[in-house]
């Protein structure tokens, strides 16, 4: 398999200014992010403090980023990345497509914003868990709900109705529903997960279902789910000056590390991951 | 070494004296248990003779993995006399498997 020597998660100003960095110093960089760059980038109005751009639109600014990594030559992979490995020597990258591995890894995911549910932390693995397709056979003829975030969760929910004896589908997003028979749509808002040593029953705002299994899926999983091993602190990446993580090999830039949540702070850390990402190539 | 064990075998071979035995619990159609068990081997060779290193397979041994509330693979447990003492459940870097088993020897 090919292996990059720097693989970038997230396309928003930290993941960007990591990839110019990195591609400036010749290395095989790959980013993974969507094509629009970032959601919160676009949608904001007006921005008066990033430097050189005073009064800017949001999608005016992500024209120029666009415009920059056009310029440089750099693509961004319109792939979601499930699961990164640290193997040790090289991180094992897992997308719903194919399989990448990297050498370095900079984490550049920004900030998921939606809050756990009650009891999520508690049973996580004891019944609840972010990937169904992963854990399906583990709930053969057993009853899963699954709380599903986005359209991608709705076939999740088709695929492990063959193998449960129930599925329930919670959305929190509006939408047509494309759920086969066999799923029952529950229209109702989450409270908390609750049991004993495993989880027993999700309490909803109206009703309660009894289940064996839930699973959250979300657009991004939290960084500790997402690289097993990842030491966080209040829903933050633990990083130091170099901008490493616990894990060696593996920097975190921007939102994902924590506050201030700004364009210029991202942009200097992912500036700050790649050079350091970039030396210690060089020096092994 | 990582010894393949099941359910008939399974209360003999956590007996361990002394030393802490480590099962892994995997399945064939796991991606992130096939990423553990290369991690698993190096760790079983670096801690050669301080712990015994098992894997269950789940789909093949449902009695113990129902025993011990298994509910999300790979799960990894440490056992010591015979008593679970540790559940790590997901992949984890080698580092942080060595750190967890090393405090148990």
């Amino acid at each position: 398999m090919e292996r990059y020597d720097i693989a970038i998660i997230g396309s928003g100003p930290a993941g960007l200014a990591s990839a110019i960095n990195a591609k400036t110093r010749n290395r095989k960089v790959i980013v993974f992010g969507s094509s629009d760059l970032s959601k919160k980038l676009t949608l904001a109005p007006k921005i008066d403090n990033y430097l050189g751009f005073y009064g800017i639109k949001g999608a005016e600014l992500r024209d120029k980023f666009k415009e920059h990594i056009d310029n440089m030559g750099i693509q961004i992979e319109n792939v979601k990345v499930n699961n990164i490995y640290a193997m040790g020597e090289y991180f094992s990258i897992m997308t719903s497509g194919d399989t990448y591995e990297a050498t370095k890894v900079i984490l550049a995911m920004g900030m998921e914003h939606t809050k756990p549910l009650n009891g999520e932390d508690k049973f996580l693995g004891r019944g609840v868990g972010y990937c169904a397709t992963c854990d399906a056979p583990l709930y053969k003829n057993k009853v899963v709900t699954i709380v599903g975030y986005n359209k991608e969760a709705e076939s999740e929910a088709n695929y492990l109705s063959e193998l449960a004896s129930k599925v329930y589908y919670v959305p929190m997003y509006r939408d047509d529903y494309e759920l086969t028979q066999e799923v029952e749509l529950v229209k109702d808002t989450p409270v908390e997960i609750v049991g004993q040593n495993k989880v027993e029953k999700l309490k909803l705002k109206l009703r309660e279902l009894e289940t064996d299994g839930v699973f959250v899926l979300k657009d991004s999983a939290p960084p500790e789910q997402l690289v097993p091993g990842l030491e966080v602190e209040d829903g933050h990446i633990k990083v130091n000056r170099k901008m490493e993580t616990n894990i060696e090999g593996c920097y975190a830039a921007g939102d994902c590390t924590g506050r201030p949540y700004q364009y210029m702070k991202s942009v200097g850390e992912g500036q700050v991951a790649a050079l350091n990402a970039v030396e210690k190539l060089y020096t092994k | 070494m990582v010894k393949e064990i099941n359910d008939s075998i399974f209360d003999e071979e956590i007996k361990a004296s002394g030393e802490p035995v480590i099962v892994d619990f995997w399945a064939p159609w796991c991606g992130p248990c096939k990423m553990l068990g290369p991690v698993i081997e190096e760790v079983s060779e670096e801690l050669q003779g301080k712990a015994k290193f098992t894997k269950v397979n789940v789909d093949d041994n449902p009695g113990v993995a129902s025993k011990f509330g298994i509910a999300s693979i790979p799960t990894v447990m440490i056992f010591k006399d015979g008593n679970p003492v540790d559940t790590l459940v997901g992949f984890r870097p080698k580092q942080s498997i060595t750190a967890a088993i090393e405090k148990h020897i």
